[in-house]
């Protein structure tokens, strides 16, 4: 392992090398420390009932716990950075095993449970070629070692749930933590996880404000198309914006990121799929008769129902900036840091 | 049109830790498992070369749940004997019915008994019938194994005491063959007042199962039901009937 890689991996004490970290963790601090204040406001004003207030504080207590639990771990190094993003996937598995009856299939669930570990080392060591193998590896897995258990009643059921498990926990939001071992990663990431998080609360907001009708009212009542154009546009202009100091680099390396029609595709992308994965998740648990995933986070309902816009977006993303991009996610930096290569 | 799938949710979901797990609906997960896994293998080892566990009438066992090991209660090693017979493909399903007010006051001991113990607990001061009717219906639907101490407590002088009608509210009119076992030895190697075991021998006595599927489900067929697989424990293990106590052929 070289210096860089160590920098990159451990290296605390560069956090706050690149502007951007710094403007967007003043600028979530800051929102963090206004936004008891705007709600008291807001109940003085009357705009707010108490039923509604108490609802706040508890998403506001919440987000309390959730900021830095996101945001500590990418400004300690990329190695916290992993991790943390493989506990997620696992404990994002588990509600979606425990809501689906999954569980209970025990060696299914172990197979699931080991791909998301592979997927977690294979990010880890920068290993891009396992990473990629571990998609139809692991699928291949499940669906051969499955049969070993001689019970063909459900065996599609069964086998169908967990590829779709591994699918969604372990390959798509697996591509949120290789983003990790590109040496700007912070920025990147943060830009990423701002962006995907306000596309929710701009929808929330333009949908209670211009809403009319409704966007799929049989998968989830309370979203409407002027919430989903509204954040269509504020995202997209968000990313714009921060786009283009995120990339700022000469072109031999960022290739043509900083074009602001680039930048645009960017923005849509993360629009577009982040409101997917939105209503994939509301889709799952329309079917399954659940309001919510769990009780993990008071006022969020399961660990899902916050990440959820998440799942689909860190694949789009990884892809089209590692398609527009010279050096991809860390293709510059030496791979297979600890499998050696 | 395709078949709609059967989609289960965890009959736990959205429960506070706490809650879930004290609850009678609590499921295991991969992590559970294991620990059952692991504290089966543990104990065997234990009883084996600790005890000398001797087995007899291991054929008597039920091939595939549900079904309900009932026996004499004389020490906090009995439920663990008994869960270590078992067969290992059955450990997820195994429920020893443990007292709520032992085993699941204080979160550690609780964390314990659900996630290591695999128990479901029985509060002895306000059981009322709601809870019986849960462990029930759960009998029979996942199907379960459950370990039980009609007794309701440990036996203070080795003794086995008055069989009570808990296990007859739950076996009345099922079809769950209730296996009378007899413990011998676990009052030695541990009695209640005493914290360290010792290195007693342990012989276990397995029954022929009883069914009481025509027995009905009322306050008199479940005095039949605690009074009949009482007579068949003392019997296993040559003690002689209680006084009065109705002999069975």
């Amino acid at each position: 392992m070289n210096a860089e890689t160590r920098a990159r991996l451990f290296g605390y004490e560069h956090a706050f090398d690149h502007p951007v970290t710094v403007a967007i963790a003043l600028t979530v601090a800051i929102a963090l420390l206004l936004a008891p204040l705007i709600i008291l406001l807001l109940v003085r004003l009357g705009r707010v009932g108490p039923a509604q207030r108490t609802e706040l504080m508890q998403r506001y207590r919440s987000w309390l716990v959730l900021i830095p639990a996101m945001g500590v771990p990418i400004l300690l190094g990329a190695a916290w950075t992993i991790l943390g993003i493989g506990i997620l996937s696992i404990l994002c598995y588990r509600e979606y095993a425990r809501a689906t009856g999954l569980f209970r299939e025990k060696f299914i669930s172990l197979l699931v449970v080991v791909g998301i570990f592979a997927v977690t080392f294979a990010v880890a060591d920068h290993w891009y070629g396992f990473f990629v193998a571990l998609f139809p590896l692991s699928v291949g897995l499940i669906v051969a070692l499955a049969t070993l258990a001689d019970r063909p009643q459900g065996y599609i059921q069964r086998v169908a749930l967990g590829v779709l498990g591994f699918v969604l926990f372990g390959s798509a939001l697996g591509h949120l933590g290789y983003m990790a071992n590109d040496t700007d990663y912070r920025p990147i990431m943060m830009l990423f996880l701002l962006a995907v998080e306000a596309n929710d609360v701009f929808a929330y907001i333009t949908g209670k404000t211009f809403g009319r009708r409704k966007l799929a009212p049989h998968t989830s009542p309370n979203k409407t198309i002027g919430g989903a154009l509204g954040a269509l546009v504020l995202t997209t202009a968000l990313v714009l914006v921060l786009g283009h100091y995120v990339f700022a680099g000469p072109p031999e390396r960022q290739g043509a990121m900083r074009e602001p029609l680039v930048l645009l595709g960017l923005g849509v992308i993360i629009s577009v799929v982040g409101q997917l994965g939105d209503l994939v998740l509301s889709s799952i648990k329309r079917d399954l008769g659940l309001k919510d995933m769990g009780a993990t986070i008071p006022g969020h309902g399961g660990l899902l129902d916050r990440f959820d816009s998440l799942i689909l977006a860190a694949p789009a993303v990884f892809h089209y900036v590692g398609y527009v991009r010279q050096i991809g996610f860390g293709l510059d930096q030496p791979a297979r840091i600890f499998s050696g290569g | 049109m395709m078949q709609p799938w059967k989609l289960e949710p965890a009959r736990d979901l959205g429960m506070p830790l706490g809650e879930r797990l004290r609850s009678l609906r609590r499921e295991c997960g991969l992590i559970e498992t294991a620990a059952h896994l692991c504290w089966g293998a543990l104990t065997r080892t234990y009883f084996a070369l600790a005890h000398r566990l001797t087995v007899r009438g291991q054929e008597h066992l039920p091939a595939a749940a549900p079904f309900i090991l009932a026996a004499n209660h004389a020490s906090h090693l009995d439920a663990l004997v008994l869960a270590s017979v078992l067969p290992w493909r059955l450990r997820d399903r195994i429920f020893p019915v443990a007292a709520g007010d032992t085993f699941f006051q204080t979160p550690l001991l609780a964390a314990f008994a659900a996630g290591v113990l695999n128990a479901l607990p029985m509060w002895r001061r306000n059981c009322g019938p709601h809870a019986l009717l849960q462990l029930r219906q759960r009998l029979v639907e996942e199907p379960c194994a459950y370990i039980l101490f009609p007794e309701g407590t440990r036996s203070r002088d080795g003794k086995i005491g008055r069989f009570k009608c808990g296990l007859g509210m739950l076996a009345a009119e099922a079809n769950v063959p209730v296996v009378p076992c007899h413990l011998d030895g676990t009052f030695a190697a541990l009695p209640p007042h005493s914290w360290l075991p010792r290195w007693r021998k342990i012989t276990l006595t397995i029954g022929e199962p009883l069914c009481f599927a025509t027995t009905p489900n009322e306050r008199d067929g479940w005095e039949e039901i605690a009074q009949t697989v009482e007579g068949s424990i003392r019997r296993l293990g040559g003690v002689e009937l209680r006084e009065g106590f109705p002999s069975q052929s």
